[in-house]
């Protein structure tokens, strides 16, 4: 049986991607371990190492995210959570937004106090097979190894969170993009420390812990945004999600229906759809027709899974009706 | 021209690197430079055995020892400050001293106010195993390096 989210069993070609997905984000958990440990052993006193140890150890929150969500999404609906477990995924979404802009703001604070004071930062040798080696070589090699594989990773994770419409995957193939041009950035202010130029550690951290905010605000600002259901969004929050249209389109081409609007919100991977649909006057559709409508919309895209249908005399104000039109609410 | 540029940026890389490495890691202020064929500051704190002094003389203890030879291996006077932990590292940071001795352990308070070496001696005590450490100048990398590098080859005891 393929995986499923919710009620939903996902097609082959998605079940695949989630598969891929799962492998690549155990991958990424490995990945992380052995380059903490890295890190960790040869960070000293350099600011830079520092962040880019601290951003490491933040990259490890989406792939757990990812993980323990697509196990919660697999319950089906029940009476105590009727909307099923996807809005799993926008607090695992919202955790790693917050975690990733305190981070940053703390980061900011620090390396800028660096440079106010003219910190000096002391990278002293270590013993290696019997000779003296500066600590900063060390240092400049294992962020050198840290950078090949999250370029990949990112790669494929930014194609499988199209596929999958998934957030968190996508703040994760951000993040992995953050991973290596922090390893990069500290690179940069090892090497300037080793040409006695102080200040390159502070200003690299600067410039590391400026991307991992704006990363952090981005996926706050995106997650909260999901969670306060505003309209469904491509999975790079880019542009409204086509599925809308896509729905309305269909409603208005059956012969019973004279106008149609729908209000699509993100419950995480799947999408939640009330359809407001006018009849045509004096045809009243059957249950059939409307369980048919319902069908049909189900089948334009595996996202759409939760959806009602609600006749009604004119469409809510949100959705195209007239002002003042509210659907939950007696306004005449 | 984009080629031009990349090859001309690929030399101008490979020449700072090269010219690099003799002088890798450098020193901001130029403290081994400086000392070198000059005077060595070094501040002494009593702490018998590692630094004793006595009035009028030059301090001695195992760590005055190290120093002079460290001293003469970079043709260097030492010419040395005597005063509390405090007022010496104080002056360390300040740029007034080159070195701070007076038988630092690896967990010393001082780290902000300059870099302490890897610990080059461990000396059992009824509490435990003391790593000794000296402090040089904050950020004076060179210079940290080369007497860490001196220290290594000695065999303290």
């Amino acid at each position: 049986m393929n995986p499923r989210f919710g009620r939903t069993e996902l097609p082959e070609r998605q079940a695949k991607a989630l598969r891929k997905a799962i492998r690549f984000e155990w991958g990424t958990l490995a990945f992380l371990a052995v380059a903490i440990t890295m890190v960790y052993l040869v960070m000293g006193s350099s600011q830079a190492m520092k962040a880019a140890w601290i951003e490491d150890l933040l990259s490890l929150a989406p792939p757990i995210a990812f993980l323990l969500a697509v196990r919660l999404v697999n319950k089906t609906p029940n009476p105590k959570y009727p909307y099923g477990y996807h809005r799993s995924v926008g607090v695992a979404h919202l955790v790693a937004g917050v975690a990733l802009f305190t981070m940053g703001a703390f980061l900011i604070y620090d390396s800028a106090t660096g440079l106010i004071t003219a910190e000096h930062p002391p990278i002293g040798s270590v013993v290696l097979f019997g000779q003296t080696v500066w600590l900063g070589w060390l240092m400049m090699g294992a962020m050198a190894l840290t950078i090949p594989l999250p370029i990949y990773f990112g790669r494929v994770k930014m194609r499988l969170a199209e596929e999958l419409h998934d957030k968190v995957l996508y703040a994760d193939a951000d993040m992995n993009k953050a991973d290596w041009m922090t390893a990069a950035g500290s690179i940069v202010g090892v090497a300037g420390i080793g040409l006695g130029l102080w200040w390159t550690d502070a200003a690299a951290a600067l410039f590391i812990a400026a991307s991992i905010l704006s990363d952090g605000f981005k996926n706050m600002k995106a997650a909260i945004t999901d969670l306060m259901d505003t309209r469904a969004t491509t999975f790079d929050d880019g542009r409204p999600h086509p599925d809308a249209a896509k729905v309305d389109a269909y409603l208005e081409s059956l012969p019973w229906v004279a106008r149609a609007g729908s209000r699509v919100r993100d419950q995480g991977h799947v999408f939640h759809v009330e359809a407001f649909v006018v009849p045509h006057r004096g045809m009243m559709p059957t249950l059939t027709e409307l369980l048919d409508a319902r069908d049909g919309c189900i089948d334009l895209d595996w996202k759409v899974q939760d959806i009602v249908l609600v006749p009604i005399d004119e469409l809510p104000e949100e959705v195209g009706g007239p002002d003042r039109s509210r659907q939950s609410e007696r306004n005449r | 021209m984009g080629r031009f540029l990349r090859s001309t940026g690929a030399i101008a890389l490979a020449v700072t690197v090269l010219t690099g490495c003799a002088t890798v890691p450098a020193d901001p202020d130029g403290t081994l430079e400086r000392v070198q064929g000059g005077v060595l500051r070094v501040g002494v704190t009593e702490n018998a055995p590692w630094v004793e002094l006595s009035d009028g003389g030059d301090p001695s203890g195992t760590e005055p020892a190290l120093i002079l030879e460290f001293a003469e291996r970079l043709d260097a006077e030492v010419e040395w400050t005597p005063g509390s932990e405090a007022t010496l590292a104080e002056a360390l940071e300040a740029g007034e001293l080159d070195l701070v001795i007076g038988g630092f352990v690896e967990d010393t308070p001082w780290t902000e106010f300059g870099a302490s070496t890897r610990p080059y001696v461990e000396a059992g005590t009824a509490e435990g195993n003391d790593k000794h450490v000296m402090l040089a100048p904050l950020g004076e990398n060179a210079f940290l390096v080369a007497l860490e590098t001196f220290l290594d080859e000695q065999a303290v005891s």
